[in-house]
């Protein structure tokens, strides 16, 4: 959570004006910028210079866990009541592969969900102040946090770009 | 997630979207005031269920007589109608996590709702286990509990695999198909009013689309995908193996597991042709569910069924070249036995029908389509029973012979469960985007300021 | 699990332990002293059960049985291993007495016709009412029983010559033409006893001894004896069966002489000729035999005359050889003169007193004279009768219409009915006074010269039942008419009686000590008179032996009507094991079926199930057919026991009456009731039925089920372990192993063999534990489905009715399965058709265990399947894996008191008293087999470690194997290479079915059946 007081919030129809003012602040070396788009965009992540997430460490530690539970438990359950059935060995592990394999892939999974939940904050029931529906519908958003004194230069920045609305936001009540 | 094409997006795709509000705008009014007929069908459906539960009722009351299971044949209707189901639900996954990961360009405008039927047809598929059992009321003991008893379930039994793979199968293909609509739901909770705002509010997670929420979803994606996509053909084989673990001649074949899951997946592509085709055209949705997206679809059914049919004749031929009196025996049967007719339908539906999507011009006759594609359903229907019932009514012991007769009870099972599935899919089509609203811009032409330009969009 | 099994039993004794004690108090003083064969009454204690020795009464052969009995409850009949018929086989009919003791439509007491409607009264107005009744009659008073051996026919005797009148003994199956014929033969009025142990070759002119004729049980077990082949693999009996139709002592023969019905005399006197000719002394009969040459007898029987003469050789060869018969299947219009024929051939082949016993003899098989019943019909409808008292006979059903009895018996103005159930007779009865049921009676038998058997009561008569023994009865009414014969009750009358004839011969210390001996082991014999070489005498009645006349002359097929080895003539129809139980023959439950012969059929175009209209001169009966093989082209054979109208819940209304067919006539001279009559008429009706019925294939489909070995080929297994030395056997099987991945597996059952590593133990010690095992000699076995029944009465198993059966859900543990390899209709020649007594084959490498998710199916540290019902959810997986498909499954609820559907098995009081306490009954949803009897097998063990010594060999037995009459069936631990089954299963005849092709190592050995006839190559 940045100390900034506020900030200012532009709407773009274009993606190509988007990406020229987001490319321009962080050259003027504006941090915490937040954009809203409609899709998931690759030029986006790259003008804010994004590098791997750490989300898949959860899926890999998940699906482990699947694998050794699931091992650890078909072979306590057999030996807990040894009861033999045509003919096959106590321990017979080529069955129990199966259900290794069916756990980690849950485990994996639903870690994975847990661990995407936790790095994007959801779900949350906050007020959405700083937002604007027509993100989820077409347009582009870039929020720049700022505090009176730059204000005017990103100002200056963002309009640069004709943005198709600016909104000036005091109290900084959002939450990026 | 970014597909690697760029400029111009779409173009072969969706050549009449034009921009992303349309979208927004064309999906999203699926959402509005349902009309008569579909109230109509949903009724229909309810009146279904209604025959299920009262099926179910009868059966649970007297006794698994009520169906017409006997010895040697112990498993009928049931089993083969899970098995259809679980079949059903492969494909959802399969467009969804594979074609993903291939990034084939046309998923996006049918994967939604493959993955809604994926859902709905495990839901539909699990009921069936607990009908087929002796003691429903004690089905419970397949899941490992610690008990009074002391005792576990054994692993060593397909039946213990399926319980795992199949609630697995559920609980990732859910989770799956939940993560991919949260945008969506944004988006619909950015349109909608009323008790739908609320509700969507409450599914959207309050999503906003943020740059930080898109790139670790996308990632997660990725992820998810990348685990479902070897869960989607484990599921089917361990429903396979259920076959091919036990030595009833007819069942216990090695090629089991990759011809039921090309079989799964022949059967799931040609559910989603069946259920696509109304959507599009009550929604009117022609500009989404393009030609270009039935040919892609029907070009998969090709190369299935020719999988199936290789699958249908290399059984065959190892009965005869195993010169096993049992294995031959069973296979004769098939062919000229007492359920030749079912064999036959098998082979002509799976086998012969399928012929015609070689030309393009049934590829492209959506109407062709959808009747090739029930067809399609009714064969794979029949593929199971006879897998099933041929091989348990002619076994080892000639004088253990016998035949096997369904009966109402459950015929009305089977009808009832084609009604379940249907209540939830009416239900999913007015409550949650069909398409994928966020991707589906994906294949579309980026937004760039027109140039040379006169004064922008305003 | 052990511990699991002792806390369930426990919870079972108490609650059959409270319930049976109420019974248990009062037993001693409702009954005479009953001396069980352990212990005495007053130390029964719960869970322990108590045995009685008894007779038994189901048909007349007179085996002795003992009854086991729990908490005062009779569960189980088993044959008693001291009497010299039964030797402790027992026969289905035998076994399901108990259905008849615990009847659930038994009469609730003594009821009056009143107003057309029955009403109850008490036992003292009712024998007051029969009192006056005869009071009044004089001499006119009419005794009709069947038969009725022993003391309680010399009461019937005294009664009716004390209040004035006549009595008349009535049974259906009389063998009184073979008595006749033993009187014109041999002077001697007997009907001999045959020595099949002896005989080195059996020859059977349609006698079924192995079903219903004379001593079935004994016969069979005779057969078995000499019938089979020894260890050394020889001394094999030959069996040939000369008759128009195989029935299963048919099915059973080595070889088929398919006459023409009623040519059994001609072809019996042509073979004396033959062998007369060869030196045989045919005594007055010579000139007779000349006039039957081969020539003749193959002109009238239609099979070749070097046939016959070449049979005939063999015959006297084959010394000492015995001929039988005809039986019941035999009794056309010169039932008599075939009788003597064939005692003639014996005699001339010089086998009477040594096969055949005419001295020491007459077997207690009924030979009443139908002649008689008919002049009581006449009495009848003269209005000579004012009295009619019936007991132990059902004439009103068995009788042919044109009998007339139903007519006559209605104008008798007072009729009087002992029958325990309602029966057609009972319906017609004017005063009901329900007798006791065997099991609940005294009585006593003497089945042959030397041999006395005691009836006692094994139970306190079922209390839901208000019965009364008609000895009692009789004699009570005696009294009150102020005469008096000798004693108060039966059982005095019949103590009294043997108390006459008892003397130091029969035992040197008394009475008292010969009676008690009696009782315990129920029976006591006596030196045997040696039997010797009789006279042949000359014929004093006038004889033809050519074709008897039928009545429809013109018609295209001769009816054969033969007693059902399952019903007999229709007294154990209201048995659901009986209706159940598929028929050894046709394998159909429930109703009737025409058997016709398939070409004859086909070219009818009837298939298996379509409904025919059979029509005789005298009646006609719709009935689906059954297409056999075995029965020649010209003859169509109905099975007696069907379509009664009037015989409880269970008997109504099954199948069609045979006996409807027949005309009237009697056999002269021996008066007894012709059964091959008439010729019939066969009309499609153009409907059809499912049959219900057990069979799927008839053949083995080119399947190793039941390979036969000829008995040319026995004898080389030195060879054959040298050829397999040197690798030249067919290809050994490897099996994936836990550690040290392929291992051989041995297909040969040797005892060294088990365990195979990994196979039927797991991880289980296989030295700490036995390997239970059995080995069936299909050799011997001969498919009477005696086991069948056994099993169900042991473990509980239910019967589900005639629909259920239909749809594939009969629940017999044990599966009798019938292969036809070589049966011909038309000429002379090999039969040979297979008889394989399928149960679970507990195999070490089980398909059915692996596949249950909750360990319901599992295998016990001794080697056996377990099934666990309490554990079962029913996913069926383990039938389905089952190659052997001996799992049955409960559809529905089988044991209630209320079925689930009309029609279906369930069990209302007091049926369910004969449920077995140690073993579950299982209800609704849950799979159940075989189980090798677990619970005998585990009190034998828990006898043996109290007593602290190991199990012995052949201590443990089976219900199955206890009851089989030819002792085919061997059982033991196998892991003990001295036990016999381990050394039966070294027997070069052994195989295991399937074994080869699945490798499921089952514990259950078969030795290979032994034909005559080399097995062609290929064909298993």
């Amino acid at each position: 959570m940045s100390a900034k007081s506020g900030g200012l919030l532009a709407s773009f129809d274009y993606l190509d004006d988007a990406l020229g003012a987001i490319r321009e602040l962080c050259k003027a070396g504006r941090k915490d910028l937040t954009v809203y788009a409609p899709l998931p965009e690759h030029h986006i992540e790259e003008a804010l210079g994004y590098r791997q997430g750490p989300v898949r460490v959860f899926t890999l530690v998940g699906a482990l866990t699947g694998t050794a539970t699931a091992l650890a438990f078909t072979t306590w359950t057999s030996m807990d009541w040894p009861l033999v059935v045509g003919g096959k060995p106590i321990l017979s592990i080529p069955a129990y592969v199966i259900i290794m394999f069916e756990m980690t892939i849950l485990f994996g999974a639903l870690s994975t969900v847990i661990g995407l939940f936790i790095n994007i904050r959801i779900p949350h029931t906050k007020p959405l102040v700083v937002y604007d529906p027509e993100y989820t519908a077409g347009r582009f958003g870039v929020y720049a946090p700022a505090d009176s004194a730059e204000m005017d230069d990103v100002r200056r920045i963002l309009e640069a770009h004709h943005p198709a609305e600016l909104r000036e936001d005091r109290e900084g009540a959002h939450n990026a | 997630m970014a597909t690697a094409t760029e400029q111009p997006r779409g173009a072969m795709t969706h050549p009449d979207v034009k921009s992303y509000g349309q979208v927004n705008q064309e999906i999203l009014k699926a959402l509005s005031r349902p009309g008569k007929g579909w109230w109509a069908l949903l009724a229909l459906s309810v009146a279904g269920i209604g025959l299920f539960f009262t099926s179910w009722a009868i059966q649970i009351v007297k006794g698994i007589g009520v169906s017409g299971l006997s010895s040697p044949v112990g498993w009928g209707v049931y089993i083969t109608t899970f098995v259809f189901w679980v079949g059903i639900a492969h494909s959802g996954t399969l467009i969804s996590a594979i074609l993903f990961l291939f990034r084939a360009p046309w998923r996006q405008s049918v994967y939604r709702m493959a993955e809604a039927m994926t859902v709905f047809a495990v839901m539909t598929a699990g009921l069936f286990p607990l009908i087929h059992v002796g003691r429903v009321w004690h089905a419970y003991w397949l899941i490992p509990y610690p008990n009074s008893r002391y005792l576990w379930p054994n692993f060593r039994s397909p039946l213990v695999w399926d319980v795992f793979a199949v609630t697995t199968y559920f609980t990732v293909s859910a989770v799956f198909f939940y993560l991919g609509t949260i945008p969506d739901m944004a988006a619909a909770r950015d349109a909608a009013t009323g008790w739908r705002k609320k509700f969507y509010k409450m599914t959207s997670l309050g999503w906003r689309g943020t740059d930080r929420e898109w790139h670790h979803f996308s990632k997660a994606y990725i992820y998810l995908a990348a685990l479902a996509t070897p869960l989607v053909l484990s599921v089917h084989s361990v429903v396979s193996w259920d076959f091919a673990m036990g030595i009833v001649p007819g069942w216990h074949a090695t090629i089991f597991a990759p011809y039921f899951v090309a079989g799964a997946i022949f059967s799931g592509v040609a559910m989603v042709i069946t259920l696509a085709v109304p959507l599009r055209k009550i929604f009117g949705w022609q500009d989404y569910l393009t030609v270009k997206h039935f040919d892609a679809l029907s070009k998969l059914i090709l190369l299935t069924s020719m999988i199936v049919l290789y699958a249908y004749l290399t059984e065959f031929f190892m009965a005869w070249y195993s010169a096993e009196e049992p294995e031959r025996g069973v296979f004769w049967n098939r062919l000229f036995g007492h359920y030749w007719w079912a064999t036959w339908i098998m082979l002509v539906c799976n086998g012969l029908v399928p012929v015609l999507l070689w030309f393009r011009r049934v590829r492209h006759s959506i109407s062709a389509l959808f009747v090739i594609s029930i067809f399609i359903n009714i064969g794979m229907w029949f593929e199971r029973f006879v897998i099933i019932v041929t091989s348990l009514s002619h076994e080892y012991e000639p004088f253990a012979w016998g035949v096997y007769r369904p009966s109402m009870v459950e015929m009305g099972i089977l009808i009832g469960s084609f009604a379940w599935f249907g209540f939830w899919f009416l239900l999913f089509t007015r409550l949650l985007p069909a398409v994928a609203i966020a991707e589906l811009k994906e294949v579309l032409p980026l937004p760039y300021r027109p140039r040379p330009q006169e004064g922008g969009a305003d | 699990m052990s511990d699991g099994i002792k806390r369930r039993d426990f919870l079972k004794v108490l609650g059959a332990g409270s319930a049976g004690a109420s019974l248990v108090g009062c037993s001693t003083d409702d009954v005479e002293r009953l001396l069980p064969y352990v212990v005495p009454p007053e130390e029964i204690t719960p869970g322990v059960a108590t045995w009685y020795t008894s007779v038994c009464r189901e048909c007349d052969a007179g085996c002795g049985i003992w009854v086991k009995t729990r908490e005062g409850r009779a569960i189980k009949v088993e044959g008693n291993p001291n009497h010299p018929i039964s030797r402790g086989a027992l026969c289905a009919r035998g076994h399901s007495s108990l259905l008849g003791l615990y009847n659930p439509d038994r009469f609730a007491g003594p009821m009056v016709r009143e107003g057309g409607e029955l009403r109850p009264i008490s036992w003292e107005e009712a024998e007051a009412m029969l009192a006056e009744r005869l009071q009044g009659a004089g001499s006119n008073v009419l005794m009709l029983t069947g038969s009725a051996p022993g003391s309680l026919g010399e009461l019937f005797d005294d009664f009716v010559s004390a209040v004035g009148g006549t009595r008349v003994e009535h049974e259906l199956l009389s063998e009184a033409p073979l008595r006749e014929a033993t009187r014109i033969a041999f002077g001697r009025n007997v009907v001999p006893a045959y020595d099949m142990e002896r005989a080195r070759m059996v020859l059977s002119f349609g006698a079924d001894f192995m079903e219903t004729w004379l001593s079935p049980v004994e016969y069979t077990r005779g057969f078995g004896r000499s019938g089979s082949v020894d260890d050394h693999g020889s001394n094999k009996a030959a069996m040939v069966f000369l008759g128009p139709r195989l029935s299963l002592t048919g099915q059973n023969a080595d070889e088929w002489f398919p006459i023409r019905p009623g040519s059994e005399a001609a072809v019996a006197l042509a073979m004396a000729h033959v062998i007369a000719r060869e030196g045989g002394d045919a005594g007055p009969y010579q000139p007779v035999l000349e006039a039957y040459t081969p020539a003749v007898a193959a002109e009238l029987s239609g099979v070749g005359a070097d046939e016959i003469e070449d049979l005939a050789l063999r015959f006297a060869d084959q010394a000492p050889a015995v001929a039988l018969g005809p039986g019941l299947s035999g009794h056309h219009g010169n039932a008599t003169a075939a009788n003597l024929a064939v005692l003639i051939l014996n005699h001339v082949a010089g086998y009477v007193g040594r096969t055949v016993r005419v001295r020491n003899a007459d077997l207690g098989a009924a030979s009443q004279s139908y002649a008689e019943v008919r002049e009581a019909t006449r009495r009848m409808s003269a209005d000579g009768v004012q009295v009619a008292l019936v007991h132990g006979t059902n004439p009103a059903y068995g009788l042919p219409r044109d009998a007339g009895f139903v007519e006559a018996f209605g104008r008798v103005p007072f009729k009087v009915s002992f029958a325990e159930c309602m029966d057609e007779t009972a319906a017609l009865a004017d005063l009901i006074l329900p007798d006791a049921h065997a099991l609940e009676s005294w009585g006593d038998s003497n089945p042959r010269p030397g041999v006395y058997a005691l009836q006692q009561p094994v139970m306190e008569r079922v209390p839901h039942f208000d019965s009364k023994q008609a000895g009692d009865v009789l004699l009570s009414v005696a009294a009150r008419l102020g005469r008096d014969l000798g004693a108060a009750t039966f059982y005095d009358f019949l103590r009294g009686r043997w108390e006459r004839a008892y003397d130091t011969s029969m035992g040197s210390d008394g009475f008292e000590a010969f009676w008690s001996t009696g009782l315990k082991n129920g029976v006591v014999t006596i030196a045997e008179v040696e039997d010797q070489r009789e006279i042949l005498r000359a014929p004093d009645v006038a004889l033809t032996f050519d074709l008897p006349e039928f009545t429809g002359g013109d018609l295209e097929f001769t009816l054969q009507v033969h007693p059902s080895s399952r019903l007999g003539d229709g007294t154990q129809a209201n048995r659901p094991w009986l209706q159940e139980l598929p028929d050894p023959v046709s394998k159909i439950t429930w109703h009737s079926w025409l058997e016709m012969n398939r070409h004859t059929g086909e070219s009818m175009g009837l298939r298996n199930g379509d409904v025919v209209r059979v029509e005789s001169p005298h009646d006609a009966v719709e009935v689906p057919v059954w297409l056999y093989p075995g029965i020649r082209e010209d003859v169509v054979a109905l099975a007696m026991g069907g379509g009664h109208t009037d015989y409880g819940r269970f008997g109504t209304g099954k199948g069609v009456n045979a006996m409807a067919l027949l005309p009237s006539l009697v056999e002269q001279p021996s008066g007894a009731l012709v059964l091959q009559a008439t010729r019939v008429q066969v009309t499609p009706t153009g409907r059809h039925r499912r049959l219900a019925t057990i069979e799927g294939a008839d053949t083995q489909e080119n399947r190793p089920i039941t390979p036969a070995v000829a008995l040319a080929a026995l004898g080389h297994a030195e060879a054959d372990d040298h050829a397999e030395a040197e690798g030249e056997h067919h290809d050994e099987l490897q099996e994936l192993q836990a550690y040290g991945g392929f291992v051989p597996v041995a297909t040969e059952g040797r005892a060294e063999d088990f365990p195979l590593p990994g196979s039927q133990y797991g991880d289980y010690d296989p030295d700490e534990n036995p390997r239970w095992a059995m080995a069936i000699d299909l050799d011997k076995c001969t498919g009477c489905s005696a086991c069948a029944v056994a099993c169900q009465a042991e473990n509980n198993v239910a019967w589900v009715g005639e629909d259920q059966v239909t749809m594939g859900r009969d629940h017999n543990w044990i599966r009798l399965e019938r292969y036809y390899e070589t049966v011909d209709a038309t000429h002379a020649g090999p039969v040979d058709v297979r008889h394989l007594p399928m149960l679970c084959q507990h195999c070490g490498n089980a398909p059915c265990e692996p596949v249950c998710p909750v360990y319901a199916s599992y295998h016990t540290p001794d080697g056996l399947n377990g099934q666990i019902y309490n554990r079962c959810v029913g996913t069926r997986y383990c039938a389905n894996n089952c190659p052997y498909k001996v799992r049955v499954f409960n559809w529905y609820t089988y044991t209630g008191e209320e079925p689930a559907f009309d029609g279906m098995g369930y069990a209302p009081e007091p049926l369910n008293w004969q449920y077995n306490p140690d073993v579950t009954v299982r209800t609704n949803g849950v799979m159940e087999k075989c189980s090798f009897c677990v619970q005998r097998i585990r009190e034998t063990e828990n006898r043996a470690r109290i007593e602290d010594r190991p199990v012995q060999d052949g201590e443990v037995v089976p219900a199955c194997q206890q009851s089989c009459p030819a002792e085919a069936i061997v059982f033991g631990n196998v892991r003990d290479p001295n036990s016999r089954v381990a050394r039966v299963v070294e027997n070069e005849r052994t195989y295991r079915v399937l074994d080869e092709l699945i490798n499921t190592q089952p514990a259950v050995h078969y030795l290979k059946k032994v034909t005559f006839h080399e097995v062609e190559a290929g064909e298993h």
